[in-house]
């Protein structure tokens, strides 16, 4: 699935994420060169540099909320899991785009994903 | 696998539903720029990115040099 992709993962994605994109093909690789960037915590600093760096100014630098990849991992069909859906916008835009969209894609997936407990 | 489904059929801009395109972080944002039906849900991220992403330019101009100090970078986080 990420054959031949390169990959950076912010320190707040957890093992099992990266090492699904492993598994999947892709590789590890610094910010600057990875196709993809993945972070779970907009406010992390590793995650925090790269909404300043002139590559996101400059629109070559969007960050995916690495559930994207449980999303892959979860779905009967890994491609059809739409990337764009799992945009993270820096952490002080996300109260605001909350309040005129609702949660986010990646909230709610981690409801979804993430085996709920019957009990309510 | 039927709520994703959902979704997908619900936000149809093409940063919705630009599967399997080879899509990455570095095109995704030029992508959804050059959409001119963007749903409702990435216009609104596109637009609050855009403002914070010429706020910073501006910044940068101003202090004529690439690498904000720490004190500047909280200022600007706090902002907006
Ligand atoms: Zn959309």
């Amino acid at each position: 699935m990420f054959q031949g992709q390169s990959g950076w993962f912010s320190g707040s994605v957890s093992r099992e994420l990266r090492q699904f994109w492993v598994a999947e093909g892709g590789t590890v690789s610094d910010s600057r060169a990875a196709d993809f960037l993945f972070s779970c915590d907009a406010s992390h600093p590793d995650t925090l540099r790269i909404y300043e760096s002139l590559d996101y100014i400059e629109d070559n630098a969007t960050i995916f909320h690495a559930y994207y990849l449980s999303a892959v991992a979860n779905a009967e069909i890994k491609n059809s899991v739409a990337l764009g859906h799992f945009i993270l916008p820096p952490s002080c835009l996300q109260k605001e785009i909350r309040r005129k969209i609702g949660s986010f894609i990646w909230e709610q997936d981690q409801n979804f994903l993430i085996e709920k407990p019957e009990e309510i | 696998a039927t709520e994703n489904c959902s979704k997908i059929l619900k936000y149809r801009c093409s940063g919705c539903i630009a599967v399997g395109k080879p899509l990455n972080s570095r095109n995704f944002s030029k992508l959804l720029h050059s959409c001119p039906y963007q749903c409702d849900r990435h216009k609104v991220i596109v637009e609050a990115e855009d403002r914070y992403k010429s706020e910073l330019r501006k910044s940068l101009i101003c202090n004529k040099k690439i690498l904000l100090t720490p004190r500047r970078r909280q200022k600007l986080n706090n902002e907006s």
